[in-house]
């Protein structure tokens, strides 16, 4: 039982992780209606610009971090160039194929060149960690909840208190009505990409010191961002976030009580159960019914 | 002067043609009404000026600069504002945010001042004060109507396409939106406006053009129309016209 | 000769000529060695893409979970012949019943959800599979996977292996190229093309969907069955999510159209790399933009290219056709009650759309329902198709109490329905599109023959006989609509529901749909109609329902209904009371 609080702890650790990349999916979702299939190639390409800029290149840990977001930023808009743009007007489908077709081509041109054993990286911070009542807290493990409890504001903030959020809002609820009030949808769209990639990059770097980095990681994140969505409920924000920690925090404690190696399998057992239960998830709405 | 001039404007949606060569001017400080049952091409219209619509050809005329083939934001920024059929608000934004993304097309107007117009808008739609920090979805038709409007004006339109302001509001609401728009030519703005609910358009309307079947059928001031035979068949059919 | 007989000789002709094709491959192919185990690879992996062409191309759902079926199936003949001792064919069967009804079970959870679910829970089940197989040592022989897995007495030998093989392949393409032609198969590719038009024209979605989905599994688990037996030796990772990719990418580089796109895909796909052995680091990464470069570059596939260019479809002769029944009957309007809803109401959160509304259409009669846009007609009519779930009030058919019928159960009962924004199937042509029509169950037809009589018929009548061959998407927008008629049509209804038939027309087409609808008037065909266009509305009704809020607001003959002051005003509004 004394277990329990450091396992919650690690699990909403992990769960955090996935929150942050189901809400990169989420937004695609909803200001482009897109289901992005390589979303979890996202974490595992921004792992690996971290480790060509940080471990490769030697640049300093800070100026790295910096600049990997940054490419995976420029990396979303031109996955939206060849993934999406081209096939926007065409059956949801065809996206779908053609964004799990992205996600192929990117984990098996990582594989060509860095081959399948790990990477090693380091985490945010090089200090130690230290005992809260009984609970453990390793500093990456801490950073990982700090750095995602901070950017969820920091969204918030931007998408209900600025005008710049207000319009992406305003796009991802009725794009042809934005593009009617003069709003450059397009833009805000391309942007939502980049956006979206760099969080999932962000995410990708900051668990890379838990799980190494390999081309693994894009399969392993991205399937759980998805799980952690449709649990959530598909296209809520809150939803995508409180989907992650669940997922986290039930696989950590399935892990630890039930089976490891099976740790990956809760996820979906919960997906399965939620999708028989309750389809429209913990926080969607009913799902429409339109003619 | 002519702000808006059409001519020969043909569209189709898939096989089907719905506009099959409008002409139609609009000048300076008129309200232009848009009659016509449905399916006889009065929305498909508005939404060729605003750049909607996929298959046209003609010519669309603003200010004295062709604008047929601009991008839809780009017309908005050209100061022609249009509020859709069904109001179209974002569900998930407060009126006032709502109002306030009207705006989006002038860039470059200070936040300052864009908060002052907002508070002047409500000062205008006084039923709305109320609602500032409701969301859309929540409002009645009525009130969304006004919203929708107000959003419109934000842009400091030079032409306002209002489409089917009346849809689904109670005989009350209407005329409390009509007074709006009479009000809004008063003040300036030109209006072009789509309604099904003939009386109440022509009440406000300074020339009026009656469309079937995506071509005019026949124009005039409001007193030619009211009563023209031709008019009431294209709503009610033969047998209302000749009772 | 009849078109069942036809189709049944091509069929045979056919699956003959690739019997013997096949024959003739495990004749001349080596008994062991490199090429016999490529011929090998392909002839199961297609039977599995088979399964992705009826699951994605014929039923339009997308999974990803084609290589955890093989996988199933694979290890179905691997541990019921090794461990368990079960006899080969026996251990194949059970695979294909389990796959299938795994795939069924899946399909149950998420196919009566809209299109990404089936998507995302197939991966997981991907993910899930991959872990039993490697996890669970005890059973399944852990990541070393099972080595010696005997072929069956008499299949020992690598070419009769690979001619057993290859007759499964043909038996699955051939039982592909029927299920297309079939019932089965026409109402998959109704949902792929328009769930809710199918769902109206008495096609059960999720049935069908669930089907398709479940068939698409069975296959995959034959192709692993035999894969197995193929190769002696299977392991987790040949069944990894990375193997539903490739799978996924043959059939949509063959096309998924049809059966023969899936086995040029395979074969593409399984030699190519072979060849291009020099991107073996990167072959993987090449399949990922060819996926890319398809879905942009060639969307049907290189099937789709090469029947686009080999396959003209033939008219059909205009040899005549026994006309549609309800022709056979004369213009009699009776007392009797067809159509009747009672306190109807659809809610959506606080507005009310349609808010208690007595209708009742007598047999043989042309009703119509009329009223300002946004008034709740279409969801009146929504409401009676059973599209929409009532807030309040009933829908009786014949007396019967329909309201919890589900749209398909409806149409059993004789309701059908067309829509204001056209919806055909788009996939199929003009005739197809009308005999699913006419092969609605309740409907007193019997056999492909019977049908495709009923479905001419009914191409006679509205006049586009001459256009059956064609894609419906081929057709003008207007003769699209008298598709949609003719499909309605052909079902026989007991009454026929028309969603404004004459949005969208010209003038010309308006007078011919104003005269089609005095033909049928003429023949005592029940119609409800909801049209704006009032000098339609008054050239065919007897009766008509006005509504305006929602509400009822008057229910009368033509005449007392035009000259309702109330109607008027919901019409032209108030009049005018200053004389400006």
């Amino acid at each position: 039982m004394s277990m329990l609080p450091q396992l919650l702890f690690t699990g909403i650790c992990i769960g955090s992780i996935y929150a942050l990349v189901s809400l990169g999916f989420v937004l695609l979702i909803r200001a482009a209606n897109i289901v992005n299939f390589a979303q979890g190639q996202f974490s595992m390409l921004g792992a690996y610009f971290m480790v060509i800029l940080f471990a490769s290149l030697g640049l300093n840990y800070g100026l790295s971090l910096f600049l990997a977001v940054v490419l995976m930023a420029v990396f979303g808009v031109l996955f939206a160039c060849v993934s999406y743009w081209p096939l926007r007007d065409r059956n949801p489908i065809a996206v779908i194929i053609s964004t799990i077709g992205a996600g192929i081509l990117l984990d098996n041109t990582v594989l060509a060149a860095y081959g399948p054993s790990p990477q090693v990286l380091r985490g945010l911070f090089e200090g130690e960690g230290f005992l809260v009542g009984p609970i453990y807290m390793d500093s990456q493990y801490l950073s990982i909840i700090v750095v995602t409890a901070v950017l969820v504001s920091l969204q918030y903030l931007v998408f209900e208190k600025t005008t710049i959020g207000k319009k992406i809002q305003a796009t991802s609820q009725d794009r042809e009505m934005a593009a009617i009030l003069g709003i450059p949808t397009a833009l805000i769209v391309m942007g939502i990409f980049a956006y979206s990639a760099a969080l999932g990059g962000l995410a990708g770097i900051l668990i890379a010191p838990i799980l190494y980095v390999s081309v693994g990681i894009s399969a392993l994140i991205g399937v759980k961002a998805f799980a952690a969505n449709i649990i959530g409920g598909f296209g809520s924000i809150p939803g995508a976030i409180f989907g992650g920690l669940i997922i986290g925090i039930v696989e950590t404690l399935g892990a630890a009580y039930i089976s490891v190696p099976y740790r990956d399998a809760f996820a979906f057992i919960i997906l399965i159960i939620v999708l028989l239960v309750r389809p429209q998830g913990l926080f969607g709405e009913r799902i429409s019914e339109k003619a | 002067m002519k702000l808006l001039e059409i001519k020969g404007l043909t569209a189709r949606y898939n096989a089907g043609e719905v506009l099959k060569g409008l002409d139609l001017c609009v000048e300076e400080g008129e309200i232009v009404a848009l009659l016509g049952s449905n399916g006889a091409g009065k929305s498909t219209t508005l939404r060729a000026i605003s750049g909607l619509m996929a298959n046209v050809s003609g010519e669309i005329v603003f200010n004295g600069a062709p604008i047929l083939g601009l991008k839809t934001a780009a017309i908005a920024r050209l100061e022609i504002a249009y509020v859709p059929e069904g109001r179209r608000l974002f569900p998930g934004l407060s009126v006032r945010d709502n109002i306030l993304l009207g705006s989006s097309n002038r860039r470059g107007a200070p936040a300052t001042q864009l908060k002052k117009e907002v508070d002047a808008m409500f000062d205008f739609f006084p039923d709305l004060k109320a609602l500032e920090h409701a969301y859309a979805w929540t409002l009645s038709g009525g009130q969304m109507q006004m919203v929708a409007v107000a959003r419109g004006l934000m842009a400091k339109p030079k032409l306002l396409l209002l489409d089917e302001p009346s849809l689904g509001l109670g005989p009350k609401i209407v005329q409390q939106v009509f007074k709006i728009i009479a009000e809004i030519r008063q003040r300036g703005t030109t209006v072009l406006l789509v309604e099904q609910n003939a009386s109440v358009a022509l009440a406000v309307a300074d020339r009026a053009y009656v469309l079937d079947a995506g071509v005019l059928l026949v124009s005039g001031t409001p007193n030619e129309l009211w009563g023209n035979k031709q008019v009431r068949a294209a709503y009610l059919g033969g047998l209302a016209a000749s009772a | 000769m009849s078109t069942a007989a036809a189709f049944r000789q091509k069929t045979i002709t056919y699956g003959l000529i690739g019997f013997a094709a096949v024959m003739a491959i495990a004749f001349i192919a080596p008994s062991e060695g490199y090429y016999l185990n490529i011929l090998m690879h392909a002839a199961n992996y297609a039977i599995a893409v088979v399964g992705l062409v009826i699951v994605l191309g014929y039923c339009g759902q997308f999974a990803l979970c084609q290589a955890a079926f093989l996988g199933i199936g694979a290890y179905c003949v691997g541990l019921g012949t090794g461990d368990y001792g079960i006899p080969f064919f026996v251990a194949l069967f059970l695979g294909v019943v389990i796959t299938g009804l795994v795939g069924i079970f899946l399909g149950l959870t998420t196919l009566n959800l809209n299109g990404h679910y089936l998507g995302m829970v197939t991966i997981a089940f991907q993910m899930i599979v991959t872990m039993v197989l490697t996890n669970w040592a005890g059973f399944t022989h852990g990541p070393d996977g099972i080595t010696k897995i005997p072929r069956p007495a008499g299949f020992g030998g690598g070419s009769t292996y690979l001619g057993l093989c290859l007759v499964c392949l043909v038996a699955v393409l051939v039982f592909a190229y029927v299920l297309k032609a079939s019932r089965l198969g026409r109402a998959m590719q109704a949902v792929r093309d328009n769930e809710i038009a199918a769902s109206t024209c008495g096609v059960d979605v999720f049935f069908t969907k669930t089907v398709a989905f479940g068939i698409c599994a069975a296959l995959a688990g034959l192709g692993g069955g035999l894969f197995a037996g193929a190769f002696n030796y299977i392991s987790p990772d040949q069944f990894s999510f990375g193997e539903s990719v490739v799978l996924l990418t043959m059939a949509l580089l063959g096309g998924v159209e049809s059966a023969f796109g899936a086995l040029i895909g395979t074969v593409l796909l399984v030699v190519l790399p072979e060849w291009l052995r020099f991107l073996r680091q990167i072959y993987l990464a090449v399949y990922g933009g060819a996926v890319i470069a398809i879905m942009i570059f060639m969307p049907r596939g290189v099937w789709g290219l090469v029947s686009k260019y080999l396959f003209k479809t033939a008219p059909i002769g205009s040899a005549p056709v026994k006309p549609l029944p309800l022709l056979s009957r004369s213009a009699t309007v009776s007392d009797e009650i067809v159509l009747e809803t009672i306190g109807l109401a659809k809610y959506f959160g606080g507005l009310k759309a349609v808010d208690g509304v007595d209708v009742k259409v007598r047999k043989g009669s042309v009703h119509a329902l009329i009223g300002p846009n946004g008034s709740g007609k279409t969801t009146m009519l929504n409401l009676i198709t059973g599209l929409y779930v009532a807030t309040a009030g009933t829908v009786k058919l014949s007396g019967q109490d329909i309201t919890a019928l589900k749209p398909h159960d409806r149409t059993r009962l004789g309701m059908c329905r067309t829509f204001q924004n056209i919806r055909v199937f788009r996939g199929l042509t003009v005739l197809e599109n009308v005999i699913i029509g006419a092969e609605r169950r309740g409907n007193d037809v019997e056999g492909i023959d019977d049908v495709t009589e009923r479905a001419l018929a009914a191409l006679d009548f509205v006049g586009l006989r001459d256009r059956a061959h064609l894609p419906v998407g081929d057709l003008p927008y207007g003769h699209q609509r008298y598709v949609e008629i003719a499909r309605a049509l052909a079902g026989s209804p007991e009454i026929l529901l028309l969603d404004e038939p004459a949005a969208g027309l010209n003038s010309t087409e308006k007078t011919e749909m104003a005269e089609l609808l005095q033909r049928l008037k003429g023949h005592g065909t029940t119609i409800f109609i909801i049209d704006h266009d009032m000098r339609l509305i008054e050239q065919v009704a007897d009766h008509i329902t006005v509504l305006n809020f929602g509400r009822r607001i008057a229910d009368d003959d033509p005449r007392s209904v035009f000259t309702h002051p109330e109607v008027i005003a919901a019409y032209l509004g108030e009049p005018r009371n200053e004389t400006a």
